[in-house]
């Protein structure tokens, strides 16, 4: 993190987009260690600055974050904070406040992000020139604006609704400031939801869903099909919007931490890291050492038991019964593992603001890395006597295959991406906790590069191809856990021996001033890998700087599900679960 | 051998024994069979008499009908069971001779399996739910291409033992030498892949699943509930039951009685239970060791059936 504040690279960067562009740009400064801020005059400033980032300098879109700052003065954002930075400002008296919008893009090679943010006035019917046709995966992003503050996307060709369902009125913008949080809509409108026909003869429509027959969570799958064969796949999803976005605007920060643990139960550490992480960014310190350490271990374990939960899952839904339920054993030894650690199955409880809430005993972790070790083992033998299982095989072999050129354009990340050969990870592109200090090639086993990339070309982006990423990311995780274990063990077994008094900063596990360094209005990113892919975390504090103004969050999951709809075509109907469940995909961390 | 010796009183009461060991024990093999999956899977499991537990429960429960369902919906259960019972009473467990008096002729099997077939079908489109319609398409793809493979392979068997009635086949069978013929022993692989598929097992179909979208038999009776689906669920078991006592009668039959004494009798039921245990234990197992294939290439499996009944019929004569 802090090597960029001090590095050159940011600053290059920080001058080529202020030299292309000093006419379109109020401000630009650095900020939170790594994220460049460029404020632009107009949206279609914006949007140039925009193409020019995505285009030339090859950074994804992450997210778009739009705030309802009708009636506040956001200092930050004006003041001259660029102590770093180089640059002159072309400062605008001539403002008002109104919604602001941003858009964040991630570099691949380099650990920046760029926030290119824009106000637009505070009119009836506030809107912006779309961005999609350049940057195709800003399409949901853009109509999750439209359902949650009303302002229009001027050119995106879907205007239908994608958070709010038909029913919901028109003229309510759920996230704008002037909405009440206890509002009941007694309106209830009963408009279709335009699903793309396919007609022809022989083809018919199969609706799926909200309710399953397994016990999995809500979700509308319409099918168009000829025979068995998948023309089309429309996805309606939002079912469990729970509002967790206005939710936190009522909190103060201990509490949003709760909340950002259930964003999905699955991803609580993930998530109330990255919220965590976004805190301590905004209040510019580095959490102790141990604390890194423990957040890492935790974080690993849940990716682990989540892969070991999709990889069984795959198993159910060929119906080969006997691996998913070897599986299932491993995925509990984990779960029992987290429980032994955290006292929560789900790893709740551990992240907290500045640090952590538990700790590690030296003797547990021993305990721990001897069954790890076996589980490993275990889940070698299972994946071996996995691919020896013809009948297993098959129905992995070619199912459900993506595109790279689709991967990159809507923007999806995570295992998703890794399956067709894109190595994009967060804890490799943007080290956050205790990543920075190991060498995870190592660890990946990539000693020659170029043989590495002839191995990412390889993959076919099939549910094979998905399967064996996971495989391999289970490895590696736990080659992770005993790499972090074992210097925490050499640490304490150092102190044993030396008996060194322990200073404060290096042996705490949390820091406790950390709320002083807040300023009201302030904001940050924070973000972390989940077993689902890059999770992105964006919070700006109120007036009361221990209160949240707006908290937006976006899972992997987001990024993710449109993938499904392209994944399925040309693939039969009974290979439907089998696809879905190898994007493991979560409606809860989607649908918020 | 002869049917002419059927006509005595005590045949009436074995040919009642036999119906009603195939009604009483259809549900409990299926509960073995769960039982045995459950523990490959290293799994408790539920008990063996978990499944007249469950048929149980569903008498008792009500039933949904949905609105758009005519007739063909409410009584496709009766229909369907009441074509299994008619089969039930003919199918020889202790002794290979027609206890009513009456020949047996394998095309009626497959025609009164043909009947039940046909209904159920039509359950399924009948109440023009999605899954029902997807359901049946695929139940009709494989039981066309399955049909033929049955003929071909009961055919061998007819040529080979000189009749079409099951009671003739299985004595011959039973008094045949324990040395198979190839002829027999292709048959034997190919009816087996056929009470596979008949039966709904993997990798043919997969009873457990909870996915809509991968169902055969079971998208069928997705829109069934209470005393319906009970019986249909009957029904499957004791077709399950009956397809798994042809296999043992036409090609495992040593061990069957073939006298009044109730002594041998007993011996031969005890036999018998032990070769319809191990059978069903070696269906679970294969069960267990195979993953459903994908919809479409489970033609390639029937074919293999169909070539092997062939090679059966080629072989009668070389």
């Amino acid at each position: 993190m802090s090597d960029n504040l001090f590095g050159k690279k940011i600053f290059e960067y920080e001058s080529i987009i202020h030299e292309k562009f000093s006419e379109r740009i109020q401000n630009i400064y650095c900020k939170n260690f790594n994220e460049i801020h460029i404020l632009t005059i107009s949206p279609e400033d914006s949007n140039e600055v925009s193409y020019f980032i995505h285009d030339k300098l090859r950074c994804g879109l992450v997210t778009v974050i739009c705030t309802d700052e009708r009636n506040i003065e956001n200092t930050i954002d004006w003041k001259d904070k660029s102590v770093n930075s180089k640059q002159t400002i072309n400062f605008n008296k001539n403002w008002q406040y109104g919604f602001s919008l941003r858009l964040i893009f991630s570099s691949e090679t380099d650990d920046i992000f760029f926030i290119v943010t824009t106000f637009l006035p505070n009119v009836d019917n506030p809107a912006y020139p779309s961005n999609v046709v350049r940057i195709p995966s800003a399409i949901y992003y853009e109509k999750e604006i439209f359902d949650m503050f009303g302002i229009i996307a001027q050119g995106n060709p879907d205007t239908r609704k994608l958070v709010l369902h038909e029913r919901w009125p028109d003229n309510q913008f759920p996230l704008r400031r002037d909405f009440n949080i206890k509002t009941k809509n007694k309106i209830r409108l009963n408009k279709p939801y335009k699903f793309l026909k396919v007609e022809g003869e022989g083809i018919c429509e199969i609706p799926v869903g909200p309710v399953h027959a397994g016990i999995i969570e809500p979700g509308h799958f319409r099918f168009s099909i000829y025979g068995e064969n998948i023309l089309n796949l429309e996805t309606r999803l939002y079912y469990t919007h729970k509002g967790i976005e206005k939710l936190a605007e009522t909190m103060t920060l201990d509490e949003a931490l709760l909340l950002s643990e259930r964003i999905s139960g699955d991803e609580s550490v993930a998530n109330s890291m990255a919220y965590c992480q976004a805190i301590e960014r905004m209040a510019s310190i580095q959490i102790p050492k141990k604390a890194a350490q423990i957040r890492t271990i935790c974080a690993e374990l849940e990716r682990i038991w989540n892969h070991l939960g999709t990889v069984a899952g795959m198993c159910t839904d060929v119906g080969f019964a006997y691996g998913s339920s070897r599986i299932n054993i491993l995925k509990e030894k984990i779960m029992r593992i987290n429980e032994k650690l955290s006292g929560s199955r789900l790893l709740f409880g551990v992240n907290k603001i500045g640090g952590v809430k538990i700790d590690f005993k030296p003797e547990t972790l021993g305990l721990i890395l001897a069954d790890l070790s076996q589980i490993l083992q275990d889940f070698d033998n299972l994946v071996k006597s996995l691919h020896n299982t013809s009948s297993f095989m098959d129905r992995l072999k070619g199912t459900g295959i993506i595109s790279s050129q689709d991967v990159q354009a809507l923007g999806a990340n995570g295992v998703i991406a890794r399956c067709v050969g894109i190595d994009i990870d967060t804890r490799k592109n943007h080290p956050y906790a205790y990543y920075q200090y190991i060498d995870l090639e190592n660890i990946q086993g990539i000693v020659d590069k170029i043989a590495y990339e002839v191995e990412l070309k390889k993959r076919k982006g099939d549910v094979l191809s998905r399967f064996e990423v996971r495989v391999v990311e289970i490895t590696h995780s736990v080659h992770i856990i005993k790499k972090i274990a074992t210097d925490i063990l050499d640490k304490s077994t150092k102190q044993e021996l030396h008996n060194t008094p322990q200073t404060q900063n290096d042996e705490g596990l949390v820091i406790d001033n950390l709320k002083n360094h807040l300023q009201p209005y302030d904001s940050a990113l924070g973000y972390s890998e989940s077993h689902r892919g890059q999770t992105i975390h964006w919070v700006m504090l109120g007036k009361d700087s221990n209160k949240i103004f707006r908290y937006k969050i976006r899972t992997a999951s987001f990024c993710n599900w449109p993938l499904i709809e392209l994944a399925v075509q040309n693939n039969i109907i009974p290979d439907f679960p089998l696809i879905n469940k190898s994007f493991d995909l979560s409606y809860s961390g989607n649908d918020l | 051998m002869s049917t002419e010796i059927s006509a005595y009183p005590s045949s009436v009461l074995v040919g009642f024994i036999q119906f009603l060991i195939i009604i009483v024990l259809a549900p409990l093999l299926t509960g073995i069979m769960r039982r045995i999956k459950a523990i490959t899977q290293k799994r408790i499991g539920s008990s063996i008499f978990q499944t007249y537990f469950d048929l149980l429960k569903l008498i008792r429960k009500d039933e949904v009908i949905s609105e758009e369902s005519s007739w063909i919906f409410r009584y496709s259960p009766w229909i369907i069971f009441s074509a299994t019972l008619v089969v039930a009473f003919f199918i020889p467990i202790l002794i290979p001779y027609p206890p009513f008096g009456l020949g047996f002729d394998i095309i009626l099997l497959l025609g009164l399996f043909g009947l039940c077939r046909f209904f159920l079908m039509l359950a399924g489109l009948d109440v023009s739910s999605a899954f029902g319609g997807i359901g049946v398409s695929r139940e009709m793809m494989t039981s066309s291409l399955l049909e033929p493979a049955l003929f071909l392979v009961l055919f061998t068997l007819a040529v080979t033992y000189g009749s079409t009635n099951i009671y003739t086949i299985v004595s011959h069978a039973a008094e045949g030498s324990m040395m198979i013929s190839a002829s027999i022993l292709f048959s034997l692989f190919g009816f087996f892949i056929i009470v596979m598929a008949e039966t709904g097992k993997l990798p043919f179909d997969n009873p457990a699943t909870h996915l809509e979208l991968t169902m055969v038999h079971e998208a069928m009776v997705l829109e069934y509930s209470g005393k319906r689906l009970a019986v249909i669920e009957l029904s499957q078991s004791i077709k399950q039951l009956v397809l798994m006592i042809l296999f043992i009668n036409f090609f495992i039959p040593w061990g069957l009685s073939t006298n009044f004494s109730p002594a041998t009798m007993i011996g031969g039921l005890g036999i018998f239970l032990t070769k319809i245990i191990t059978l069903g234990v070696l269906i679970s197992y294969i069960e267990s060791k195979v993953a459903k294939w994908r919809l479409f290439r489970i033609p390639d499996l029937i074919f293999l059936c169909m070539a092997s009944g062939l090679m059966g019929m080629i072989f009668l004569y070389i």
